[in-house]
């Protein structure tokens, strides 16, 4: 506890919106999306309200309390160990009845709480209106309405958080059924002296009770044999009950209360079915639902590509011109070499950054929001059991798309640690936004936008090869696709606006200085020769292995610190400007660099996430398993070239 | 369409009759009577609403024998699920719901 910033968190099941409405209140911190579980890690906030700083906690989506995924772990340490002065339950009104669950279940801690009702307008369309006054009553808590997404609500949500906080008020437990009840109160007083107690003793024998197949079991077991035996007694005396195993009894329990709640809080007209809805289902249609997804993708790229390729030629225009003019003026001289450097640095990352990376983050966050990466993993489950995963990594793979580096911190929310590591190492393999920029930018500028479309069908080729035999050495039987598919919703404009600026100024921040300081120490280097000395070390496998020109192996070097540099920084390497590159190499040579460098090693950002996700084991073999699959590669392209 | 639905053109089993939701026909109405399969993914179904008693609709499947779209209608909640999952998940008729 702390005195003077009282602890909020925000407990909710998934895509309940809790994500959105902490950056409501807290400013932009916290990743949101339309997919279950896009918030793995917790995101902690200070925030002023009326001269009072309060710390408010986002944590993930979890729809019990009882730890089966791996998120809902994170929640239960914050819940039970960090002792929250408060707890903001919010919950998505539009699922309202089975959201009552957790609620339920959340009210047996009796710590002070306070409901959210988010997605109100969400709740309004499908016809079901709410009666507040009744459900504060029937939970003994505070409920306060809000849209988050459209900033609604917070202010109620401060004041009702100021006023509970003050007043101290403590909710009661909802009560089970009789005979049940007097199961529960059977264990609580059979609770060994020593026993750590957790919110209060009712809610440690609920948690004993449901505790059956767990791993805590075990450790009843262990510790306390006796307690053990007793505690198995009871579990066989609630499952007599009902014939349902005892933690089953205990979840329909808390089904009733909500349904019982639900019922006496909420009408739901039956609404005739919506435009949307039709709209769904015709998304969904196993081959209507193919042929727009094949759609969706392709149209991205295509306006991608459409909009960006113009205006980076145009973008590149002035810096070319003011290169020339330092050329002009300064003649071969160092500062010569150093502005031009930097010219071409700044040129760079204002010809990447604008034309395609804004453009595809719009687009990504518009997918993210709208709802339909769960439909796409629902479409293309079956296709994924074909390469040996299951529908869930879809959506992790097309968050690749973007970035690497959340995509792997999203494969928290895959069950299995076999699929797990299965999709983290074939992440980097998935060219991310600044990747596919490139890729764009050389590879359609330089060989037309058909080498681009087709190099990157082969890299999703080499993603199903990989994967397929990843699976088969890493043999297990898939659990099987379990997803909540979350109703389609209008994505907020404010949010994709958000969420762009956010990844976007993560990017300036962290690779522009580089690019810019990189390209003016290669202009240094290249002046003192010392990077004749890096080429040479590199040459036996630049040139010899790849058959590249020996100058590119110091793009490497920066490769390793984001691989786009490597690429961007050729044009320095080899002394020409973009648009006469292909005098200085082959397209061959292009190709083989373009394909290596996409795949040689996972970017620092990327192999940082996967050693601290997933331990250095794993991230050495997602080192040599890039590298060996770019050397593979690109020596097929040599090996081609030459029959061809 | 493209797809065969297995049972679309035979008759609805009889009232009281059990059968496994894999197998059930689009857009009828079924009540879950019992989750077989192991506690971890009893526990899983549990905690994403479903409960023995709920009434469920099958909505639509995924192209190639992919997963089923299940909506719950007793808590109103819309889960894909793999086709493996939704064999251990016995369900019965109902006939006047409505």
């Amino acid at each position: 506890m702390n005195e003077s910033a009282p602890v909020i968190v925000f407990v909710g099941q998934p895509n309940c919106g809790k994500s959105t409405l902490f950056n409501a209140l807290a400013g932009f911190k916290a990743q949101t999306s339309n997919f279950p579980g896009t918030t793995v890690t917790h995101a902690h906030s200070q925030v002023l309200w009326k001269g009072k700083v309060y710390t408010i906690v986002d944590l993930p989506g979890t729809y019990s309390l009882t730890p089966h995924e791996p998120q809902e772990k994170v929640v239960l340490t914050h819940v039970f160990k960090e002792k929250p002065d408060l707890i903001v339950n919010v919950v998505d009104a539009s699922l309202l009845c089975r959201s009552l669950e957790l609620t339920v279940e959340l009210l047996e801690l009796e710590y002070p709480m306070i409901v959210v009702l988010n997605m109100m307008d969400l709740a309004e369309k499908k016809g079901m209106s709410i009666d507040t006054g009744e459900l504060e009553k029937k939970l003994g808590v505070p409920v306060i309405k809000s849209i988050a997404i459209r900033g609604l609500g917070t202010t109620e949500l401060m004041n009702s958080v100021e006023k509970v906080l003050s007043q101290k008020i403590k909710p009661q437990a909802l009560k089970f059924s009789p005979e049940v009840e007097k199961r529960i109160k059977k264990v609580q007083d059979l609770l060994p002296e020593d026993f750590p107690v957790v919110a209060n003793k009712r809610f440690t024998a609920i948690k004993a009770i449901e505790s059956e197949t767990l791993a805590v079991d075990k450790f009843f077991l262990e510790n306390n044999p006796e307690f053990k035996t007793q505690l198995d007694r009871v579990r066989q005396e609630i499952s007599a009950l009902r014939e349902f195993p005892a933690y089953e009894v205990i979840a329909a329990e808390r089904h009733h209360l909500a349904l019982k709640i639900f019922e006496d809080c909420c009408r739901v007209r039956h609404a005739r079915v919506r435009a949307v809805e039709k709209f769904d289902n015709l998304i969904m249609h196993p081959v209507f639902g193919l042929v727009f997804l094949v759609l969706i993708f392709a149209g991205m790229f295509y306006l991608i590509f459409k909009i960006g390729s113009p205006l980076e030629t145009w973008l590149l225009k002035p810096w070319e011109a003011i290169r020339l003019a330092i050329e002009n003026r300064f003649g071969q001289s160092l500062m010569a070499e150093l502005l031009s450097g930097l010219v071409q640095g700044i040129g760079g990352g204002v010809a990447i950054v604008f034309p395609y990376f804004i453009p595809l983050l719009l687009l990504m966050g518009l997918l993210e929001d709208s709802g339909y990466l769960a439909r796409a993993a629902f479409l293309l489950d079956t296709f994924m059991h074909y390469i040996g995963l299951h529908g869930k990594s879809v959506p992790l793979f097309i968050l690749g798309f973007g970035c690497n580096v959340p995509a792997v911190m999203a494969t928290r929310i895959l069950e299995s640690r076999r699929d797990r590591l299965i999709t983290v190492l074939l992440i980097p393999f998935i060219p991310c936004a600044a990747r596919t920029t490139i890729i764009l930018a050389l590879v359609a500028f330089l060989l037309g936008p058909w080498w681009a479309v087709g190099f990157y069908f082969f890299n999703l080729l080499v993603i199903a090869v990989l994967s397929s035999i990843l699976s088969r050495i890493f043999k297990y039987s898939s659990p099987g696709l379990i997803l909540e598919i979350p109703s389609l919703r209008w994505p907020s404009f404010k949010n994709i606006m958000q969420k762009t600026y956010f990844n976007l100024a993560e990017f300036v921040r962290f690779a522009w200085p580089i690019l810019i300081g990189g390209s003016v120490l290669l202009s240094l280097l290249s002046f003192i020769k010392f990077d004749r000395l890096m080429n040479t070390l590199l040459s036996p496998f630049v040139s010899g292995l790849l058959g590249l020109p020996q100058s590119l192996g110091v793009t490497l070097v920066f490769g390793f610190l984001r691989k786009e540099l490597s690429l961007l920084m050729m044009f320095q390497a080899l002394g020409v400007n973009y648009a006469s590159l292909l005098s200085a190499i082959s397209q061959v040579q292009l190709l083989t660099f373009v394909v290596f460098v996409n795949f040689f090693i996972p970017c620092l950002s990327t192999l940082a996430i996967i050693w601290k996700e997933m331990g250095r084991k794993v991230a050495f073999l997602s080192v040599l398993l890039n590298l060996s699959v770019a050397v593979v590669i690109s020596l097929l392209i040599r090996l081609a070239a030459l029959i061809f | 369409m493209f797809h065969k639905n297995n049972a679309k053109n035979s008759e609805l089993p009889e009232l009281g009759q059990i059968c496994l939701l894999a197998e059930i026909p689009q857009g009828e109405v079924f009540r879950i009577v019992e989750i077989k399969g192991g506690p971890g993914l009893h526990r899983r179904l549990l905690a994403l609403g479903f409960h023995r008693g709920d009434l469920l609709v099958l909505d639509g499947e995924a192209p190639m024998r992919g997963p089923l779209l299940v909506r719950n209608l007793t808590t109103d909640t819309r889960v894909a699920l793999g086709r493996g999952i939704a064999g251990k998940i016995i369900v019965e008729p109902v006939r006047n719901h409505e």
